[in-house]
């Protein structure tokens, strides 16, 4: 036995019993991968779980691409990484066992991180001692902030990695770092402040909530992109999804309401002679609309709950049932119209703006569409948009998990490949972070 | 509304695979370094397999004992470009075979024998954490068939053979689940069952004339039955481990039936050809189930699609025997079809059509006492495949080197 296998060793010792198939190595096409700059905003920047953190920029789309440029001759792609895991300037969300005052059994739910951060000095600026930076991604930054002075000083993810913080128009601290590839997805807050505020823009200090006018979007987003090629370089801008199909707007269903007949009974005798009608069963919430005689209306299909509501709101005090619920934890249809009619026309401008400067558009809407339509499957694993168990979102139901990222980024990497002529292979999405389980 | 906010999913084990042509040709050494043919030619005890008529032309009892050192090297290459070579461990796999059988007496026409033998069996094993691992980390899968055989010589030219196959096996395998429990730990599944079947293996041997010889053999197809394997969960999150939860089940996997035909040709003193085709019921194994006793929300009663296709398997050697008689030297190759659809290849057994060379050498130490050598190489065709079902394709590449060494006694 021994002398067999110490015969087959000598005769294994040789080339002979291995296999040799070996992939190709990868060709760069038309363009030059050498310096990597991502443009955006938190997608970009790696915001996940809710929070700015280490495994989350690890974890970032532009990070993977950077890794994948590594093999036709990128060179070393730098992010402003922050120093921890729990999260900054807030704590990320963990999924765990929670219990409000009015749940008879803890449920498993997404809660804030609350012991200490270990986040201490990230908010100094890193600029001189490890700038500039390939990523980019200013966590909040719409299109329009682009072309603001002094930009900054409103946005701590700006301050602490622009170089020139307090003067500066963040489409000038792009051109800090000499690139000759870049990723541009920006536009996704220009809808995004809109609709996870439920529409609510009124008052003074909700202006940024409202949603970005075609032709604003359009000047800033030329001008972001006028910067980014003006030294010839090459890169790839990214559509905006529609991010009423994210889970955000989705774990809560407009007809969440479940009653049973007791309940059903006595909240219709207390809306009685209104329009308002309950069920045995699913019920649709009832909600705050000025435009109603009543001042109140119950949803239909097709309109959407926040994620964020307050849960023990709705179990304690009655809201969506007893209490109409407010107005802003709620996506309407006049403003679910609205949200689709902006991401159409930002799109446009998109895709119409990458062929005039000549640079590849990768379909982000369309292929988180098919994601969302007929989930998506990777080696042996399947991933869906559902909320923690589908795999592609993170806790807070719009930013990606690693593997979210992974995924978009073998959608980037086949539209640089289409486009450029290049041969990048796809990344390995499995290794990549997801939800962990308690 | 509870019931609303946070649904996880099915996770289904959407595929628990075995291997693919799980078949070894590994029952006789001689045999083996000839290409693997052995219908047509009693050369030995070990004929209890591939002819048990042959057991007839066997003069004395003989005790027959061999192992081989099968050593397959897999790669898998996951993309066209870029650097992803995933290479499986590199282990090695020891089938055995041992066979006794001989006349009832001096020149009685009956001869009996029992063969102990491991005709089916794989295994691969990958890293833990390879790209793969949803689907499979590592598999094996072991069978060793008992058979008590009697064959009666019915005239000078004509013998036929009987024996009754009881076969009992036991296979092992892991794979990855993909949940992340709050540690960062990956959870695992082990699948883990002993089987056992009942077969038969009959065969006639035709003496033409002086120089030339046939045989036709069926072995029957066996199925292995596992009444009460056993699953395994570990690193489960708590969360869910109401979904996972270590079970029984019942499976079967079949050990396809075996028609052979081949032919002996003495050509002159010397030198012996031998020509055998096989025709294998692959096509029986069309499904994969595993009925676990305890379904839950993610854990469905698995029935996974293999839809084999029969082959046939043609191969040839050459047995030239030294003028002192001690010494014989065998050449060999086969041409083997792979069974395995296009769209059902997947990394549990990444199998291609092969064909082997074989060599080997006998050398009679004493009167009674024999040894045989033999080297074995397979070079298998670089596959690109895909299984359809996990999503999961790549381009493999399988190498074996399998020596292997007999002994045999014969008692006067």
């Amino acid at each position: 036995m021994k002398k067999l296998y110490i015969l087959g060793l000598a005769v294994c010792g040789m080339a002979a019993c291995k296999p040799n198939i070996e992939p190709k190595a990868p060709e760069r096409g038309d363009a030059d991968f050498s310096a990597y700059l991502a443009a955006g905003s938190s997608h970009t920047a790696g915001i996940m779980d809710g929070s700015y953190y280490l495994d989350g920029q690890m974890n970032s789309y532009p990070a993977m691409l950077g890794e994948a440029f590594n093999a036709v001759g990128g060179g070393n792609f730098k992010q402003p990484l922050v120093p921890g895991n729990h999260g900054w300037p807030i704590g990320k969300l963990i999924l765990d066992y929670v219990q409000g005052p009015c749940d008879s059994t803890p449920r498993l739910a997404p809660r804030p991180f609350t012991g200490a951060l270990d986040t201490t000095g990230t908010a100094s600026n890193i600029y001189s001692s490890e700038g500039p930076f390939g990523n980019m991604g200013i966590p909040g930054s719409k299109v329009t902030d682009y072309l603001i002075p002094g930009y900054a000083m409103a946005n701590p993810f700006a301050a602490r990695m622009f170089k020139k913080a307090p003067t500066a128009r963040a489409v000038d601290e792009l051109l800090l770092p000499e690139h000759t590839f870049f990723t541009l997805w920006l536009g996704m807050n220009d809808v995004l402040d809109y609709a996870t505020m439920g529409g609510d823009t009124a008052g003074p200090s909700k202006f940024r909530n409202k949603l970005t006018e075609q032709s604003n979007f359009r000047t800033a987003y030329d001008s972001v992109l006028n910067t980014l090629t003006r030294n010839g370089a090459k890169g790839v801008v990214m559509t905006i999804p529609d991010v009423l199909d994210m889970p955000f707007f989705n774990v809560i269903p407009a007809n969440g309401l479940e009653l049973n007949a007791k309940d059903a009974n006595a909240l219709n005798l207390a809306y009685n002679s209104t329009q308002v009608h309950f069920d045995v069963g699913m019920n649709y919430f009832v909600i705050e609309d000025p435009k109603q005689p009543t001042g109140f209306r119950q949803l239909v299909a097709g309109e959407k709950v926040r994620m964020d509501v307050p849960i023990d709101s709705i179990k304690c005090k009655g809201w969506g049932s007893k209490v109409p619920m407010p107005a802003r934890y709620v996506i309407t249809s006049d403003e679910v119209l609205a949200i689709n009619n902006a991401i159409e026309g930002y799109n446009s401008s998109i895709i119409k703006l990458a062929a005039s400067y000549k640079v590849a558009a990768s379909d982000v809407r369309f292929f988180m569409r098919g994601v969302t339509d007929n989930g998506i499957q990777f080696n042996a694993a399947d991933y869906s948009v559902k909320f923690v168990s589908g795999g592609i979102y993170s806790l807070d139901g719009i930013h990606f998990t690693g593997r979210g990222n992974a995924l978009l980024a073998n959608s980037v990497i086949g539209t640089i490949n289409e486009y450029y002529g290049s041969s990048l292979p796809p990344i390995d999405v499995n290794r990549f972070s997801q939800v962990r389980l308690p | 509304m509870k019931k609303h906010f946070l649904l996880i999913g099915s996770l289904l084990f959407s595929s628990m695979v075995f291997g693919a042509g799980y078949q070894l040709n590994l029952q006789g050494m001689r045999q083996l370094a000839m290409g693997g043919t052995g219908v047509a030619v009693p050369w030995d005890a070990s004929t209890i397999f591939y002819n048990p008529a042959g057991l007839t032309s066997i003069r004395n009892v003989q005790v027959y004992g061999s192992m081989n050192a099968l050593m397959p090297r897999t790669r898998y290459v996951s993309a066209p470009t870029g650097t992803d070579i995933q290479d499986a461990a590199a282990k090695t796999y020891t089938p055995f075979n041992v066979y006794i059988g001989g006349p009832l007496a001096y020149k009685s026409p009956v001869s009996i024998g029992l063969g102990v033998y491991t005709p089916f069996g794989t295994g691969i094993s990958w890293d833990d954490n390879w790209t793969g691992r949803y689907m499979v980390q590592s598999i094996s899968l072991q069978t060793v068939f008992f058979q008590p055989t009697v064959s009666y010589q019915l005239t000078d030219e004509i013998s036929v053979g009987a024996g009754f196959v009881y076969a009992i096996g036991n296979f092992d395998y892991t794979k990855a689940l993909p949940l992340t429990n709050a540690n960062g730990q990956e959870a695992n599944a082990e699948l883990t069952g002993k089987g056992h079947g009942v077969g038969y293996n009959l065969g006639i041997h035709i003496k033409a004339n002086e120089n030339v010889q046939f045989g036709i053999n069926y072995r029957s197809q066996v199925n292995m039955k596992v009444k009460r394997g056993y699953a395994r969960f570990s690193n489960i999150p708590s969360s869910v481990s109401s979904s996972f939860i270590n079970t029984a089940f019942e499976s079967s996997l079949p050990m396809p039936q075996v028609l052979s035909i081949g032919m002996g040709w003495q050509i002159n003193e010397n030198l012996k050809l031998q020509v055998d085709a096989n025709y294998t019921g692959w096509a029986a194994y069309d499904t994969l189930s595993f009925d676990f006793e305890n379904n839950t929300d993610k854990l469905d009663d698995i029935h996974s699609a293999r839809r084999y296709r029969n082959t046939v398997t043609l191969r040839a050697g050459v047995h030239y025997t030294f003028r002192n008689d001690r010494w014989a030297g065998m050449l060999g190759t086969a041409y083997d079809p792979s069974p395995v659809r296009e769209g059902f290849l997947g990394p549990d057994l990444p199998d291609a059509k092969r064909w082997l060379a074989t060599g080997g050498l006998s050398f009679k130490i004493s009167e009674r006492l024999s040894a045989i050598g033999v080297v074995e190489y397979v070079f298998s065709e670089v596959r690109t495949g895909l299984s359809t079902e996990n999503g999961f394709k790549g381009k493999y590449h399988t190498k074996v080197i399998n020596p292997g060494l007999a002994i045999t006694y014969d008692f006067n």
